[in-house]
């Protein structure tokens, strides 16, 4: 051994242990410290069952849990529930509750909080009136079991205890029976890792650790898994302002922002203290036909707008020309939703055919009538694409009347079906095919085709996998033949954090801070 | 005097009658729905009509502003949709902040733009008339929005002085309450004080070529005396109305201040409001700032009794 080998042996080794346990320090969470998140607005309701508001359903999933929730993949793992069973019909499910779980005022919870609660939640919530159509009794066997009875066979029972919209929270049985089902609850008590302190409307609503947490035992998983709250408290400042939000993580007033507008991406990108993450799938862009009243009942005009429209260019300016930022595909569930992504072949999707358009306007018998199309400016993608489809489509001779209003008058016009022929919106991720709202005869727009809902109701009913997925690939061929709405790309949402907020899971599409801590 | 203040108070009755009304119908004209908001993007129709009848949403207007007047003869304002508490509450919670922000940027406005009017308008069409007059017409052009979020980049992210939005209560924590309120208070004091300062001038100019200046310069008193004593308390009445009306116009108009900072006031309260339509909270809003645009103008018109002892009120 040469002299000096040694010695740079030695240094080398002292610098690798010093760098591991650097590594391991960096790693190893710390409890405690305030989370600061920056977002849009105020909250309609903090009652799970009550709305579909998607602020509502990322507050709300940090105080309350379900029966079950979703993994890194999108399908049901528990959480409240230990597990389940099947009868051999099929027509029974019974649910092992895990025990020793307290509720934020202290009670243990119970099959008899989780009776009344999921019944509330079946008369009011989407998901839960669609799963409660299918039950015929819904019981407490024992203290730590309850149990489903079915009308007939279902493949929705545990995805639709898993959604983490309008979700089965499991509230304390006095709340679940003190607030009737269309009456929003004004009391809060879950069995989450945080329980809520303080709710200032307009200035902030304050989330503090709930010490008598009982996690799961597994790794965090999704949305699933172990729970832990290292952070004292998660502060929910609503900024509606997107400069300030992007400025207040600049300058470290907020760790985490989201909902940003794109073109904040560079700026924020430079920072050292800061770390851009792209959320997926957001949503893909959709405009959605009135196929009740008016010019946009004949199918013929439909397939027109749908051959008529170049995707690409109007994806890439609604993402201010990053290509980060979208994604095309046909598949109507999104790649994250790995379960149902489809990958057909030969779809009418961005064909952007004008001869075929323009022939099938003719065969409409289509002159020209003026288009009645909705938007809005308070979501910037809604306005650019709605502005780009018009200039595409009157290239290829629609008249399309723009009609820009804000949301709250949207979203109100859209139940008429008198006041409109199309409308934009965003499509966020569905995790079952029966949960594609634009499928379904009640959602504006109004898709009572019955073919459409023939498939839909036998999605419901099938329970083999690989039979689901034939039946669900038949209905994404049936959705470009029939075309009761448009499907534009994928677009993709920006949000920023603090370089010093660690442990935030970035691949699941809503955020949740559980398992983050401060390295402060 | 007295007789005076109470025939102006009782005036207060008709003008607001006609402010709640317009308000009410306004909003309940305009489309949209409170419900469809709350109850978020994929509500059935089912599901918005109850919410609506346990609203009372779906009685008819006539019968819906009736019981409205018959509320606020009581001093209710009703009780907010999306707030969950009364409307008084949330105004009450609201008032401190559009208070504070409103007389810190009305002192920038004072402090900027009555000496620079004065300081005009003893040299007229000198070069500090001129540099003036030019800061205070791109005080009046610059938008306040382009403003606010140029102040925030320079003094927040790029220097890091002061905070970039946020409210904290004078009576809670001075120091950061006085940190939060600089950029804001500077930002809308400075568009506001453009008006003052040219109105500050130009009633200088007038009062300067009085024949009691040219009196008092006659009589040999010195040029400091001439233009504060004489000349200034004799523009002052123009320029306290364009105060008072500043004034009033922040209390109800900050809006876009208090977006852009961030500060829970009633500019911030009413607009989410009118976004959420949530008909009780844009009523109260818009009838607590019609009440102190009243209260603020009366008030102006007493204060001219102390500054002009010629005005008399019978």
């Amino acid at each position: 051994m040469a002299p000096g080998t040694f010695l740079r042996g030695f240094v080398a080794l002292v610098a690798i242990l010093l760098s591991a346990s650097s590594v391991a320090a960096a790693e190893t969470p710390k409890r405690g410290g305030v989370l600061r998140v920056g977002n849009l607005g105020e909250p309609p309701a903090l009652d799970a069952h009550w709305t579909t508001a998607s602020i509502t359903e990322t507050l709300t999933n940090h105080v309350y849990e379900g029966l079950y929730s979703l993994d890194a993949s999108n399908r049901p793992t528990p959480m409240l529930a230990e597990s389940h069973t099947v009868s051999k019909d099929g027509l029974t499910y019974t649910f092992k509750l895990r025990q020793g779980i307290k509720f934020h005022n202290g009670k243990e919870m119970t099959s008899e909080d989780v009776v009344p609660s999921l019944a509330r939640w079946g008369k009011q919530s989407i998901y839960g009136k669609a799963l409660f159509a299918q039950v015929a009794d819904w019981r407490a066997v024992d203290t730590y079991t309850v149990e489903m009875k079915l009308k007939e066979k279902s493949a929705i029972v545990l995805i639709s205890l898993a959604v983490p919209n309008n979700f089965g929270a499991i509230y304390p049985k006095e709340i679940a029976e003190k607030f009737p089902p269309e009456v929003k609850a004004t009391e809060w008590v879950g069995t989450g890792p945080f329980k809520l302190a303080e709710w200032k409307p307009d200035q902030y609503i304050r989330m503090v650790r709930f010490d008598e947490y009982r996690s799961r035992n597994e790794q965090p998983n999704g949305y699933g898994g172990g729970k832990t709250a290292w952070l004292d408290e998660i502060r929910w400042i609503p900024v509606p302002e997107v400069a300030t939000r992007v400025a207040q993580v600049e300058t470290g007033e907020l760790e985490f922002a989201d909902d940003l507008n794109l073109d904040a991406y560079e700026r924020l990108k430079k920072n050292p203290n800061a770390r851009t993450i792209i959320s997926k799938p957001y949503y893909w862009l959709v405009a959605v036909f009135n196929k009740k009243e008016g010019l946009m009942t004949n199918a013929k005009l439909r397939q027109a707008w749908q051959a008529a429209i170049d995707i690409e260019p109007i994806m890439k300016n609604v993402a201010g020309g990053h290509a980060e930022f979208y994604r095309m595909d046909s598949s109507l569930a999104p790649v994250e939703i790995a379960a149902w992504h489809t990958k057909l072949a030969g779809l009418p999707w961005n064909e952007h055919n004008r001869e075929k358009a323009r022939r099938l306007m003719k065969e409409a018998g289509y002159k020209s009538e003026p288009i009645r199309f909705m938007t809005t400016q308070e979501y910037k993608w809604m306005y650019d694409f709605a502005l780009l489809t018009k200039q595409q489509l009157e290239d290829v001779g629609f008249t399309i009347d723009l009609q820009v209003v804000d949301w709250a008058t949207l979203v109100k016009r859209r139940n008429n079906p008198k006041e409109y022929d199309a409308f934009t919106t965003g499509i966020g991720a569905a995790y079952d095919p029966t949960h594609h709202v634009y499928l379904t005869a009640s959602w504006p727009g109004w898709t009572t085709d019955e073919d459409i809902g023939r498939l839909q109701a036998e999605l419901a009913r099938e329970t083999d996998p690989k039979k689901r997925m034939a039946l669900w690939e038949m209905q994404t061929r049936q959705f470009y033949e029939k075309v009761p709405v448009i499907r534009y790309g994928d677009l993709f949402g920006l949000r920023a954090m603090r370089t010093s907020m660690k442990g935030f899971n970035e691949k699941t599409e809503r955020i949740r801070f559980y398992n983050v801590w401060l390295d402060k | 005097m007295t007789a005076y203040l109470i025939r102006r108070i009782l005036a207060l009755v008709p003008v607001l009658a006609v402010v709640v009304s317009v308000a009410f119908l306004l909003i309940h004209l305009i489309p949209g729905d409170p419900v469809s908001v709350m109850l978020g993007p994929d509500a059935t129709p089912a599901q918005i009509q109850a919410a609506r009848h346990a609203l009372g949403l779906d009685r008819p207007l006539p019968e819906q502003l009736l019981k409205f007047y018959a509320r606020v003869l009581r001093g209710d304002l009703g009780r907010s949709y999306f707030l969950d508490r009364p409307v008084t509450q949330a105004l009450l919670e609201r008032a401190e902040p559009t208070l504070v922000l409103t007389l810190s940027a009305l002192l920038v406005a004072i402090v900027i733009g009555v000496p620079s009017g004065i300081v005009a308008a003893a040299q007229p069409g000198s070069l500090w008339d001129r540099t003036l007059m030019l800061a205070a017409l791109l005080g009046v052009c610059v938008p306040g929005f382009w403003l606010s979020l140029n102040f925030i980049y320079l003094f927040a992210v790029r220097l890091g002085w002061l905070p970039a939005a946020g409210y904290a209560s004078i009576f809670v924590d001075p120091v950061a309450a006085l940190r939060y309120m600089v950029l804001p208070a500077v930002s809308l004091g400075f568009s506001q004080s453009a008006l003052i300062a040219r109105i500050s001038r130009s009633c200088m100019l007038e009062a300067l070529q009085q024949d009691y200046i040219r009196t008092a310069r006659a009589k040999g008193l010195s040029h400091a005396t001439v233009t504060w004593v004489h000349a200034f308390r004799n523009a002052l009445v123009p320029v306290v109305t364009v105060i008072g009306i500043t004034m009033a116009i922040l209390i109800g108009g900050a809006v876009v201040t208090e977006i852009v900072f961030n500060i829970p006031g009633l500019g911030r309260l009413i607009i989410s409001a009118v976004l959420r339509r949530d008909y009780p909270v844009v009523q109260g809003v818009i009838l607590a700032t019609a009440t102190a645009y009243v209260l603020i103008n009366l008030g102006v018109d007493m204060l001219y009794v102390f500054i002009d002892p010629r005005i008399r009120y019978e």
